[in-house]
């Protein structure tokens, strides 16, 4: 650089080679004078500063380089957080919050009396029985549909063979199908539900 | 193996040895009644059968209403409440029901403390219990036992809302119009669900709308004709029944041509023959 400026020195001293020895000492100092900072040692290379020249020369070719090879450490950081079994997230259900724990909660009940524990041994009896009949009685009524519909494919089958294999194919609108189960009153037709805000607090986890 | 029944009661066996020669005869398909229609797809060897095809609708409108509980149920259900109960700990209304009542308690006995009264709490548990009470009060929920039953108004589909009901049609059958399940004969190049959705569509005109449960049939009644109606190509008929739940609420026009009846299981017996009934309840659930 020391050089350059040097060599512009003596171009402009070539140039105005006519000119008188005063000139040419002014304007090799004007050359020198026009410096940004004291870094900047010649005109002509401004980058060559130097806290810049301490750097390696070709910038272009390296930056996008360590740009990357910084990128793929991220990564391999990321991939290792990813590996490592991730943290449970708790079910809420399965932990009873510490303040139903305390004794002061817990109900006072007076035992049972003989008659009342007989009455629900008996109960509990019948009603096994009870579920046993509605149980039977629900198996016969399937038994029953199944074998009316084996029967008539039977029949199906006898009348075409071509009827019978588009009945027994699957029906895929079938399911999904959702429908409203009943309710314990019937609904009131042109019912508006009284206005409220529903807060939904449920803990949403996220990684 | 159910026993097919016969129209207008005739007993299938005395048909019951000529079967085979009408068989042998309707060989040809030429007439083309439903067999011929069928072209390259038909199978080769079979032989025209002398049963008509039909295909039926069953069509159920699901309860809208649960059904009362049985006493064993309520006594059940009443002493799981009380056991459920029993076992649970005190809740924080519950606690704060208490500590307010054990407050009352003290302030009866202590009525010169009324220093300490002025900046409690004014609302009570047990004054929010009751305003829940009456909010729930004010609410007129609907009836279970709605209008159309109280009249018995068969056409109607408000009626016994914890139960299916299934609509039965009276057609045309042969010289008579009887009670039955929706029916239309089976046309060439349709499969016999879509000859039930043709049923319902000509019933409704497109205002109905129910989902089929799936493309075979839930059911089929056979009968033979009567001898003076037989020819070589139907012996008799066969329909098959296909289930479809209501899913539209609106009832079928009025306009209807026909009579119809939405009706339970139990009360099919006023309407349907013996035979037919039998055939019919048993690919129907209880009530």
């Amino acid at each position: 650089m020391l050089a350059a400026a040097c060599g512009a020195a003596r171009l402009l001293s070539g140039v105005r080679g006519g000119a008188g020895s005063s000139l040419l000492s002014s304007q090799l100092s004007w050359t020198i004078q026009f410096r940004g900072n004291h870094w900047q040692t010649s005109m002509l290379a401004f980058q060559a500063s130097l806290p810049m020249r301490a750097e390696p020369k070709k910038k272009k070719k390296v930056d996008p380089k360590r740009a990357q090879v910084q990128k793929d450490r991220m990564k391999k950081k990321i991939k290792k957080l990813e590996k490592a079994s991730q943290e449970m997230i708790p079910i809420e259900d399965f932990f009873t919050p510490t303040k139903f724990l305390d004794a002061s909660r817990v109900r006072e009940i007076s035992p049972l009396s003989f008659e009342e524990s007989e009455r629900r041994a008996l109960l509990l009896k019948k009603w096994a029985l009870y579920k046993k009949i509605e149980h039977d009685a629900e198996m016969e009524t399937l038994k029953s549909l199944m074998a009316a519909q084996e029967e008539a494919l039977n029949e199906l089958r006898l009348e075409s063979e071509e009827l019978y294999q588009a009945a027994i194919k699957r029906d895929d609108d079938l399911f999904p199908y959702e429908k409203e189960g009943p309710s314990y009153t019937p609904q009131i037709p042109g019912y508006e539900a009284p206005e409220g805000k529903c807060i939904d607090v449920t803990k949403v986890y996220t990684h | 193996m159910a026993a097919p029944g016969g129209w207008r009661g005739a007993l299938w066996s005395r048909g019951g040895g000529k079967m085979a020669a009408p068989m042998q005869r309707g060989l040809c398909g030429g007439a083309g009644r439903w067999r011929g229609a069928l072209g390259s797809r038909c199978l080769t060897a079979a032989a025209a059968s002398p049963w008509r095809l039909l295909g039926a609708l069953c069509l159920q409108r699901p309860p809208r209403i649960t059904p009362a509980l049985s006493p064993v149920q309520e006594e059940m259900a009443r002493l799981v409440q009380q056991i459920e109960v029993e076992k649970s700990h005190f809740s924080d209304h519950e606690i704060r029901h208490l500590v307010e009542e054990e407050q009352l308690q003290k302030k009866k006995y202590n009525i010169q403390d009324e220093a300490t009264d002025s900046g409690q709490a004014i609302l009570l548990a047990q004054d929010l219990e009751d305003a829940w009470e009456q909010k729930f009060q004010s609410f007129k929920a609907g009836h279970r036992l709605t209008d159309a039953d109280k009249c018995n108004d068969r056409t109607s589909l408000n009626r016994k809302l914890d139960r299916n009901l299934v609509l039965l049609v009276k057609q045309q059958v042969g010289s008579q119009e009887q009670w039955l399940l929706p029916q239309a004969e089976w046309q060439a190049g349709e499969t016999l669900r879509s000859t039930a959705e043709r049923v319902l569509a000509t019933l409704s005109g497109n205002h109905i709308r129910a989902k089929f449960l799936g493309n075979a049939p839930c059911g089929f009644y056979k009968y033979k004709f009567p001898k003076a109606f037989r020819t070589e190509d139907s012996v008799g008929a066969k329909i098959f029944f296909f289930k479809a739940l209501l899913q539209s609420d609106d009832m079928l026009q009025a306009e209807r041509r026909g009579e119809y009846a939405w009706v339970s299981k139990g009360e099919l017996g006023d309407y349907l023959k013996p035979d037919y009934l039998k055939q019919i309840t048993s690919f129907l659930m209880d009530q």
